[in-house]
């Protein structure tokens, strides 16, 4: 599945809301995330991809595009994917 | 000095989820007691437990819930109740000066048994980012304030069994020494888990699951009671000056007019009577009433074997004579052992029936011992035109807590 698909079906879980209302190129604090709630969400998102996402890696992250982005880069560069 | 007077009261408390409901099924005596599914303890032997019937989804959307402890939700709902129930309305100044003084035993118990359930059970090491902030003891009173904008002293207080009776007995304090106007006092607490019903199992203070009917497991000062009943839940009262409550035209339930706190240092799990008999004293004498003035009261009355032999004998000493004309009470027959919240829930109790004249009795009281002789009002209500009423509450450590409420107009 597209790894947006899947960030905004869980931020829509976990943040409330409408998955197709999830703004992918929203300032991520604009969609109500704060620094706790954006943790709670890199953790579901380690489970459902099951690997882990560094914290250097989302460091530069503003929106969940960008996060797909990472995502998407991490698991090209997970050999293999261990499951967690 | 000023007088500190009660304007709201929320609840949420196996049996009813309104002051009124729950205090109807006490009168009625109709207990929240059950027996435990198999999806909360699959051990062999049946345990029972008071419960809430609660559903998060009538407050909260799911996501919202899922930040909260069970514990907490039940301190938001009854939290809420009680801000409503006073019409409690806050400018920026006043809220400065609006406090929330909550108790709790061991917090985010759920979040924290579910964390370690987790943890050990899949050996992944992981653990949900969230869960110190939720588990934290002091996140039920953190929420209050937040959701209600209360920014005076917030402080969250753990003395066990007796944790919100200290916590309205220090909001009571606060407010006499001008450290806030209005608080939030109360507690919650929600342990009915696995995990702390093995342990309290293990030190074998658990009643035994009574075999012709579970809800009447938990039979106070009775000769064959067998032990506590562990419940859940909280309850909420605005405690505020007598001043600013008569200023804005407030509906005042009661007075409370005395706090005594005392420690037995016997023993940690061994209830004392030295230390209980000098709260109930503390608690007159701040009162500044004779014993003979109380009516009624709201005993600890836990049911264990030891723990309503030394109550009775503590309010024998504290009372003198007196104490063969008390009505006393355990409601914990019908609503459990509510550990962190039962101190508050029971002063709320105490002041619904001064306010209404209405004592609930010390339910599944047939076979009196010997040992507990006081006037229990066993298993049923009576009605009396109340002044006066006490709360016990004792907890493990040897923390005692006691409090006093009267109507508020004969205190003038």
């Amino acid at each position: 599945m597209d790894t947006l698909v899947v960030i905004k079906e869980l931020a829509a879980k976990q943040f409330g809301g409408d998955p197709d209302s999830v703004d992918a190129d929203a300032p991520v604090d604009q969609l109500g995330i704060d620094s706790l709630g954006f943790l709670e969400f890199l953790f579901e998102l380690e489970d459902r991809f099951g690997f882990p996402i560094p914290q250097d890696a989302v460091a530069g992250v503003r929106t969940l595009r960008d996060l797909g982005a990472v995502i998407d880069s991490l698991r090209e560069s997970a050999t293999p994917p261990t499951p967690i | 000095m000023p007088r500190v007077v009660v304007t709201g009261m929320g609840v949420v408390a196996p049996g009813g989820q309104t002051v009124s409901d729950f205090f109807a099924g006490l009168v009625a005596a109709r207990s929240g007691i059950r027996q435990i599914g198999p999806d909360v303890f699959p051990g062999s032997s049946p345990l029972v437990a008071a419960q809430v019937n609660f559903d998060p989804a009538a407050y909260w959307p799911a996501h919202q819930s899922a930040q909260f402890d069970r514990a907490t939700q039940f301190a938001l709902v009854a939290a809420g109740q009680a801000i409503a129930d006073a019409a409690l309305v806050l400018d920026a100044e006043e809220s400065m000066r609006a406090a929330v003084y909550w108790g709790t035993g061991l917090g985010g118990a759920t979040t924290i048994e579910d964390s370690y359930r987790h943890l050990f059970a899949t050996e992944t090491g992981r653990v949900r980012p969230s869960a110190v902030v939720l588990g934290m003891n002091n996140a039920a009173a953190a929420h209050i304030s937040i959701a209600h904008g209360l920014r005076g002293p917030l402080l969250n207080i753990s003395t066990a069994c007796s944790s919100s009776a200290a916590s309205v007995g220090e909001a009571y304090r606060a407010i006499q020494a001008g450290h806030a106007e209005v608080i939030v006092a109360g507690g919650s607490e929600a342990l009915v888990t696995y995990g702390n019903l093995c342990a309290w199992d293990a030190m074998r203070a658990l009643a035994h699951a009574d075999p012709v009917d579970p809800s009447r497991s938990c039979k106070p000062f009775s000769a064959d009671r067998t032990g506590l009943v562990l419940g859940e839940g909280a309850a909420a009262l605005i405690l505020e000056s007598s001043e600013r409550a008569e200023r804005r035209g407030a509906r005042i339930y009661a007075e409370i007019a005395g706090y005594g706190n005392a420690s037995d240092a016997v023993g940690i799990s061994k209830p004392d009577a030295g230390g209980q008999v000098r709260a109930i004293r503390l608690a007159l004498a701040n009162a500044e009433l004779p014993a003979d003035a109380v009516q009624y009261v709201n005993a600890h009355g836990t049911a264990t074997q030891v723990g309503d032999i030394v109550e009775t004998s503590a309010i024998k000493s504290a009372f003198g004579e007196h104490a063969g004309n008390l009505w006393v009470s355990s409601t914990k027959a019908l609503h459990g052992h509510l550990m962190g919240a039962t101190g508050a829930l029971e002063l709320l109790i105490s002041i619904v029936a001064l306010e209404r004249g209405v004592v609930p009795p010390t339910a599944h009281l047939d076979r009196p011992d010997p040992q507990c002789d006081l006037d229990y009002v066993p298993n049923d209500a009576r009605e009396m035109r109340l002044r006066i009423v006490m709360s016990n509450s004792f907890g493990f450590g040897g923390m005692n807590a006691v409090l006093i409420a009267r109507r508020y107009r004969d205190g003038q």
